[in-house]
Parts: structure tokens; C-alpha cells; sequence
């Protein structure tokens, strides 16, 4: 097709000179990225950091308060909080993390089920969701749990998964319903796309980033669950050491006035929760420059 | 003309809810045949069901009443539908007016173009399926180096182009084209529907050719229908409905094509049209051979 097609009057602009940019880190939550890094590091490293064996109950050092050679003190136990931290902050994160993943593919394959599917089907499945969505997060928790038995790392992440995907699934569905419409979408089924290849190709990559916030998000917030049912007695037993169930040491804790055995690892938990919480802000407002741009 | 009827419609009737109460008769017992290898032109104003026309023939919409036959597969019976999905999906293809929205903006054009064949599973014949995309873009004029832009880097002729691979390397029967020129401007409209010619000539496939662009039409089409309120109101060979419009409404509609001669365009009337004056009630009547006119009660 060389048809001698030519433009003509095509003003050259020079490219701007607008000083020097700005630095990288201008608008990114660095300290948190710093802090989540240090934390998520030493836990996966644990085995480098820990000065004793985390589980081992030394009797003869119960309560001891933070010092030389137990730098984060000792509990009730006597067992050592400094290598407690690393070794239970694994857990922790494996817990949020796998709840996390388990309730984001629900969520992806639910709602774009819901919103690739015709209106009465659709108006089924949210009300379905929205009735899930009503019932409290900690009772529908506690009645899995019950079903599934004594928790374990993997039952606990299952049960918090399978609870948190509602409010996630609506957003997708709405994102769907809005990308099911666009031309590239119809040309894919025309062509005989089945629902997992435009799930795969065509929707996920251009829904992500609006759910992204919310994934991040759900981390924190299957962490807080494993906290608050490890607190509550309901959660991973006390020899499984987490976050969690460091803290469920507490009330014990407070009669004898170990106040490390409370504030360490609560330190910690809160320290990693408004890591990620920032890390979800950014990303969010990101999502949203970039829509706006479009 | 004896030749094969690709595309039959037959008394084609879609009617879309409005609400709880009402409904909109977009498409209003409209039928056409297209024969292999021909470049049939639908034309009329916006809002006159053409593009409903296309959905329909694409199966995206089931029409009300009538039925749509291609290559003898009724497409509103769902089983033969469904038997004959894989010959379906590939033979018919679409290319939408805006290009913008009909690639998806997160791939790359390779990805693109190869799409159908990824979908269908078809090995390459050309070793990969970027190679198979390189040849396919060769084919509607870009330069390889555009493989692995994204469709936000490329122009809206390009971006056009770029659809038109994707729909060419399934090979299809029958291409449905709507208004795929509206959004382009001028120049580009002229390179594109060149390219349409070109590649028609080549494959020797059909078009189902969807503009409001008389111009155009003239130019590109073997034969023209002309639709009104979702109504076929004349349908012709190009050449005789563009010599003799027999039809008021079309011939109001020819005299709005502006003439590049300023003294000629000055000097001529403009028809107007006043809807009262046509009844939609009347069937097609062949006045001359190829040439149907809709007539109030079958008399002419």
C-alpha cells in the first residue's frame, strides 16, 4: 500500500524542558515499603535471626523482661518472644496471604460469572451475595470453623477466604458489567471465546487494577481475622505459633504485669497492617490517576 | 445472476422492549440476499437499524421473527446453530465502526491479529502465530515494526487495519462491516474502503457493507438496499439505483450527496422528503430486473 500518501505542515516541537524531574520517591510510600520489607524478610529468614527455638518452653525464664539474651523478654511459658516474632509472623503471612488468594479467585470467578450472565441469573447470584454479605464476618467464620474442625494454618486460611470474597465479587461484577458491553469483548465471543478465555484475556487485565486496592487490602484484613480468632480462643492453638496467638496471651499477661508480652508483638502486627494499608492507598490513588487519564 | 446465495434474510423482524410498557421496531420484516462475493451496501440514517441489521446476521441479537440463513444454516435455530458453531464463528466476521474500543487496549496488535487462531486452536501455517499476524498486517498494509505496539500507539486508520487482519485470518465467508469508515477521517475513509476493494478482489469473499455514506457506497458496493424506520425501501444494483431511484425517500436521500463542483452544487435543488407521503405498508415490487421498490399495496 505505498501510495505516495504524504503529510505536509507537520510543525516540529521541541521536546519541553521542564527542569529536573522530580525525585522517584516523590508521592510513594517508601517507609512502608521499607518496613513491610524488613518484616516480610526476617520472617521468611527466620531460621538466620532466631537466637532460640521458638517453641521450646524454658521454665526456668518464664516472664522474664526484655535484656541481653532475651531481647523481646520471655512469656508465661518461657518460651523466647524475640524468635516467637519471626518464626509466628510467617504464619501470619502465609494466613493472609492464602486467605487472600483463595477469596480474590473466588471473587474474580463469581463476579464475572455474575456479570457476564443474563439479568435474571445475575440478579440471583448478588442477592445471594448480598445475603452473605449481611450475615456478620466473625459469626460466619466461627460456624466454618466449627464445621471444619480444629484449625489449622491451612483450615483457618480456607474458612477467612471463603468469608471475605463478597464485597470484592460486587466491585468485579460491576467492572464487567461495564467491560461486557465494549466492542473488543463482543468480537472475542463472536469469534468463540468461552467464558474462561475472556475472563483471562480480555476482562482480568482490564478490571484488575480497580480491585487491586482491595486485594492488598484483604491481606490486612485476613491477618486481623487470624488475630482476632486466635485472641478470642477460636483460632490457631497456642502451641502453633502466630501473631495471633502471641496475643492471645495477653489477658494472662496483664495480671502479671508483662506488658512486652502485649505491646512486642502487637507492635508488630499493627506495624505490618499500616505497612500494607499504605501500600493499598497508593495503589489505589494510582488506579484512579490512570482512569482519569484515559 | 446465478450465483451462490451466501447470506439469505428473510423477512427479518427485531423488536427491542422499552421499559414495561412500549417497544422499538428497529428492524421491520427486511429481507435481502447477498451472493458469494458480492459487496452488498446497506444504507440509511442513523437510527434506521442497520447496525441491528448486523447484530443480527452476527447472532448477537435473536431477531423476533424471520429467519437468517447462511450457507443454508437457519442462525436463529439454535441447534443448527450449535451444530455448525465452529464453521459459524470462523466464516462470519465483524468489524465494528469505532476501532478504539474494539481492540482490546492491554494487547499488543500480534496478539491481536492472532486471536482467532488462538481461540480456535488452529495451528499456524506460517510456524507461529506472530509470523502468521506479521503476513496477515502485511497483507492490509502495516509495517511489521507496528507487531509490538499497543493499540493506543497506532492511528485510527492503522488501529482500522489492525481489525481487519484480525477479522481476514479466519479466512471468513462473509465479512460484516459496520460502518467501519464513519469514525476515520477523509482520507483515511478513502485508504480503507481502497482496502476493502483490494482484499475482496483477492479473497473473493463477501461484504456486508454498513455506511451512511453515499459516496462511498457508490464507490465500493455491487448492489445497495436502501432501509428507512427499519424498513427496506428500495434495493438495486449500485448503478441503476444511483442513475434511477425510483423511491422518493431515496431520491431525496442521493440529492444530499454533495458534488466537489461548487457551480453545480449551487445550482442544484435539494430534494426534501416528507414521511407523510410514504406509507411503510407496501411490499417490494421488482420494477426492473434486480431493482425492488417498495410500493404501497403491491401496485407500483
Amino acid at each position: 500500500m505505498t501510495d505516495g500518501f504524504q503529510m505536509v505542515g507537520i510543525r516540529p516541537v521541541p521536546p519541553s524542558e521542564s527542569g529536573r524531574s522530580a525525585p522517584w520517591y516523590r508521592g510513594k510510600p517508601v517507609a512502608a515499603a521499607v518496613v513491610l520489607a524488613v518484616i516480610v524478610l526476617g520472617c521468611l529468614c527466620s531460621e538466620i535471626l532466631m537466637t532460640k527455638d521458638p517453641t521450646y518452653l524454658d521454665l526456668t525464664n518464664c516472664n522474664v523482661a526484655p535484656n541481653r539474651e532475651f531481647l523481646f523478654g520471655t512469656d508465661a511459658m518461657g518460651r523466647d518472644l524475640f524468635s516467637m516474632i519471626w518464626y509466628g509472623g510467617r504464619v501470619s503471612l502465609l494466613i493472609g496471604i492464602l486467605a487472600t488468594a483463595i477469596s480474590t479467585a473466588l471473587a474474580i470467578v463469581f463476579g464475572a460469572a455474575s456479570g457476564m450472565a443474563p439479568v435474571w441469573l445475575d440478579t440471583l447470584l448478588m442477592r445471594g451475595t448480598e445475603i452473605l454479605l449481611s450475615i456478620p464476618g466473625l459469626l460466619l467464620v466461627l460456624l466454618l470453623q466449627a464445621v471444619l474442625g480444629p484449625a489449622n494454618v491451612w483450615s483457618l486460611s480456607l474458612v477467612i477466604g471463603l468469608t471475605s470474597w463478597t464485597a470484592m465479587a460486587k466491585v468485579v461484577r460491576t467492572e464487567v458489567r461495564q467491560l461486557r458491553g465494549s466492542d473488543y469483548v463482543v468480537a472475542a465471543r463472536c469469534m468463540g471465546g468461552g467464558f474462561f478465555y475472556l475472563l483471562r484475556k480480555h476482562l482480568t487485565p482490564n478490571f484488575f487494577s480497580s480491585i487491586l486496592f482491595m486485594v492488598v487490602m484483604n491481606i490486612r484484613s485476613a491477618m486481623v481475622a487470624e488475630s482476632t480468632l486466635s485472641f478470642l480462643g477460636m483460632g490457631l492453638p497456642l502451641e502453633v505459633v502466630s501473631w495471633g496467638s502471641m496475643l492471645s496471651l495477653a489477658e494472662k499477661a496483664l495480671m502479671t504485669r508483662a506488658w512486652w508480652v502485649i505491646v512486642i508483638p502487637g507492635a508488630f502486627l499493627i506495624a505490618t497492617l499500616l505497612s500494607i494499608t499504605s501500600l493499598g492507598n497508593c495503589l489505589r490513588k494510582q488506579a484512579n490517576r490512570k482512569a482519569r487519564n484515559l | 445472476m446465478a450465483e451462490e446465495i451466501l447470506l439469505d434474510v428473510r423477512h427479518l423482524t427485531q423488536v427491542f422492549p422499552l421499559g414495561r410498557h412500549g417497544s422499538v421496531k428497529a428492524v421491520d420484516d427486511l429481507s435481502f440476499q447477498i451472493r458469494r462475493g458480492e459487496i452488498f451496501g446497506l444504507v440509511g440514517e442513523s437510527g434506521s437499524g442497520k447496525s441491528t441489521v448486523a447484530r443480527c446476521v452476527m447472532s448477537l441479537y435473536r431477531p423476533t421473527a424471520g429467519e437468517i440463513l447462511f450457507k443454508g444454516v437457519n442462525l436463529c435455530d439454535r441447534a443448527a446453530c450449535r451444530a455448525h458453531r465452529t464453521m459459524l464463528q470462523r466464516e462470519r466476521q465483524l468489524i465494528f465502526q469505532d476501532s478504539t474500543s474494539s481492540l482490546n487496549q492491554r494487547l499488543k496488535v500480534w496478539d491481536i491479529i492472532a486471536e482467532p487462531m488462538r481461540i480456535h486452536g488452529i495451528r499456524p501455517p506460517r510456524g507461529t502465530y506472530r509470523a502468521e499476524a506479521e503476513f496477515q498486517m502485511h497483507y492490509v498494509g502495516l509495517d511489521a515494526g507496528y507487531l509490538d505496539k499497543y493499540p493506543s500507539e497506532l492511528s485510527g486508520g492503522q488501529r482500522q487495519r489492525v481489525a481487519i487482519a484480525r477479522a481476514l485470518s479466519m479466512e471468513p465467508e462473509l465479512l460484516v462491516a459496520d460502518e467501519p469508515i464513519a469514525s476515520l477521517d477523509v482520507s483515511i475513509q478513502a485508504q480503507i474502503v481502497n482496502l476493502f476493494r483490494h482484499l475482496q478482489r483477492e479473497h473473493g469473499f463477501s461484504i456486508l457493507f454498513i455506511a451512511h455514506d453515499l459516496a462511498m457506497v457508490e464507490f465500493l458496493c455491487d448492489r445497495v438496499g436502501v432501509l428507512y424506520h427499519g424498513r427496506m425501501v428500495e434495493s438495486a444494483p449500485t448503478s441503476a439505483l444511483f442513475q434511477r431511484p425510483l423511491h422518493p425517500y431515496t431520491q431525496a436521500l442521493l440529492s444530499a450527496i454533495p458534488i466537489p463542483d461548487p457551480r453545480l452544487e449551487r445550482s442544484r435543488t435539494l430534494q426534501t422528503f416528507s414521511p407523510d407521503l410514504v406509507s411503510l405498508d407496501g411490499v417490494l415490487v421488482e420494477e426492473e430486473p434486480d431493482h425492488f421498490v417498495l410500493r404501497e399495496g403491491g401496485r407500483p
